[in-house]
């Protein structure tokens, strides 16, 4: 294993000789994966306890810290080809814990033509980007991220927070008026249909933050300041009296056909946490896969992997996050489990082989694509479920 | 609650093929998870994707009831629904299916699942075990509040017996002896001379095949 990895290529790389041994990187780092040496004063970084949430990055005021995803020069090129394709001067950034979906956009900040950008935790996104955003012409920027409690990289929000404050009153001074930057700060929440419980207990049971209760005789209420929006409650409600607002099912089951009606076969969708991969920002497009991205893995419904089936679908692949890393409270877990009660019984109709849950971690860069080729390789093997 | 495992898909399969029109009745009862709507909604994808392989196709309606085995209650929730259905399938336990098989006479009731015992559930395992035979003349009050007509593999009343090791039943090491469970109990609470009394074979027509409560 350790030799593995080794050769393993890794997301966040310190790079010792630019490093000025400040300590604003071990400082703000939520994962104590960045260490100040107390015998040699160097920096060291464990990519074990790295989450990659990129804080460093955007903070190390000598640049010795390299990252793979969403760096600045990934960013840049990113902008430019989107202010194009887009034709806008609104800028749109969203953390993905927050607001994965951009129909909700318009609600939230009343803008409905702009340019989208979509990255795990807003807290990576470096200076220099706000600055050459609008160098390029854009004139408007929103931020959306997650409420401090919420976020995931503990930091992320707060420290985007207080970036925004200090660009804002230079970009006043510099001349480009007032507020250019506008935050917003969201979460994700369950949402009730009181009418359809039947107050079985299921999401009193699994609700990891005892935002569920069942209030005898019978009521079961929802506390959502301590809801943090995992999703895994919808998942295993046997009534489907709940939804996650901003990833209601109507929307994933829409999502399904779409994808499934622009794929080639044999059709492979990936239901993928955003935190346990990293797309990049061109991601390149493979006629026979696509890509749905939730806000965890917990939120993939089994009736939704099953509907891919009937939707033509010939293999789900799920990506999820390790207990260990899970961003919620080891929902990845309990998930795991779930699914691979659903494989069980797609094997007795003589769909097995075709669901497959692995979990990954975008430290690891080669992680995710590894696992979907073998997925593929498997897939092309066995070849389309219409075909048999 | 009334503990039930789903029937294979192949076998649920073959009582339907037959038929196009189906309904599945989910029950919100006493079944943890309740096999309500969701499962009701899972049957009948699954039996859609297996009988496509198959080159059979149905057209499922699902519902679900608040308590399947309530005569009245799983009448007034069905008979609007039935209409142009050639067959229902029934998510309840076995009680369920016969009040659907009563109600609706003139069509085959399927059930999809294998009703087991009267138990609770160890979430974290998500295992289910036996609590309660329905015995008719309960004893908990005796043992602890440990059932040992469900619990013991012997059903003894005058436990433990000679398998039992390190507080397990010969019949399966994995399982706990009731009576060791019931023994730890009673100490614990300073009750053991309960045990000093021999008990005398249970009378079992105690249970009844009727009772008016």
């Amino acid at each position: 294993m350790s030799e593995q990895l080794a050769e393993e290529k890794v997301a966040v790389i310190l790079q010792e000789d630019s490093c000025s041994r400040c300590s604003v990187c071990s400082t703000l780092c939520p994962y104590e994966a960045l260490k100040k040496d107390t015998e040699t004063g160097k920096t060291i970084l464990d990519i074990e306890k790295c989450q990659v949430c990129g804080l460093c990055y955007s903070t190390c005021p000598s640049k010795a810290i390299d990252v793979i995803y969403y760096d600045l020069d990934s960013l840049t090129r990113y902008l430019e080809r989107a202010k194009q394709e887009y034709d806008s001067d609104t800028l749109v950034i969203m953390c993905k814990g927050s607001a994965p979906d951009f129909t909700g956009v318009e609600g939230l900040f009343g803008v409905t033509k702009f340019i989208p950008l979509s990255v795990p935790c807003v807290g990576r996104i470096p200076g220099e980007v706000f600055f050459k955003a609008i160098l390029m012409g854009i004139r408007e920027i929103y931020v959306l991220a997650c409420d401090g409690d919420y976020c995931r990289f503990e930091r992320g929000s707060l420290v985007t927070g207080r970036k925004i404050l200090a660009f804002n009153l230079l970009l006043e001074q510099l001349g480009y008026g007032k507020e250019v930057i506008t935050l917003k700060r969201n979460s994700l929440k369950v949402k009730v249909d009181t009418d359809s419980c039947i107050t079985c207990g299921n999401c009193v049971f699994y609700c990891p933050y005892d935002a569920a209760k069942l209030e005898s005789p019978g009521v079961v209420s929802f506390d959502l300041a301590a809801c943090r929006g995992c999703g895994l409650c919808v998942a295993v409600c046997p009534a489907f009296a709940l939804d996650l607002e901003n990833w209601e099912r109507e929307h994933i089951s829409d999502l399904i056909s779409k994808l499934s009606s622009e794929m080639q076969t044999p059709k492979i969708l990936v239901f993928r946490c955003q935190w346990a991969v990293f797309p990049p920002l061109n991601e390149e497009s493979v006629p026979n896969i696509r890509y749905i991205d939730l806000p965890c893995a917990s939120r993939v419904d089994t009736s939704h992997i099953l509907e891919a089936f009937q939707k033509g679908i010939d293999s789900v692949l799920i990506a999820a996050c390790s207990e260990e890393d899970c961003k919620q409270e080891k929902v990845s877990g309990k998930t795991q489990r779930l699914i691979a009660g659903l494989g069980e019984k797609l094997n007795q109709i003589g769909l097995q082989d075709r669901l497959h849950f692995c979990t990954v971690a975008p430290r690891y860069s080669e992680g995710f694509n590894r696992e979907l080729e073998q997925f593929s390789q498997r897939i092309e093997a066995i070849g389309s479920k219409e075909g048999e | 609650m009334i503990v039930t495992t789903q029937k294979p898909l192949d076998e649920i399969l073959d009582f339907i093929s037959p038929y196009s029109n189906i309904l599945i009745v989910g029950c919100d009862g006493c079944t943890q998870p309740p096999r309500g709507l969701r499962e009701a909604k899972t049957l009948s994808q699954l039996l859609e994707l297996g009988g496509k392989l198959r080159n059979k196709n149905f057209n499922f309606k699902t519902t679900t009831t608040t308590k399947q085995c309530d005569y009245y209650l799983t009448a007034s929730a069905l008979k609007p629904q039935m209409e142009g259905m050639e067959t229902v399938l029934s998510l309840a336990c076995g009680i369920g299916v016969q009040t659907l098989a009563e109600l609706f006479p003139e069509i085959p009731v399927f059930p999809a699942q294998n009703t087991h015992f009267m138990g609770a559930e160890e979430r974290e395992e998500g295992i289910l075990e036996e609590r309660c035979a329905g015995c008719g003349d309960c004893i908990l009050a005796l043992t602890g509040g440990i059932c040992p007509v469900a619990r013991c593999a012997k059903g003894l009343l005058n436990g433990p017996c000679g398998g039992s090791e390190d507080g397990k039943c010969e019949v399966d090491p994995e399982r706990d002896c009731a009576w060791a469970l019931i023994y730890e109990q009673l100490k614990q609470r300073g009750k053991l001379q309960l045990l000093d009394e021999i008990r005398p074979p249970k009378d079992y027509q105690l249970s009844g095949w009727r009772v008016k409560p």
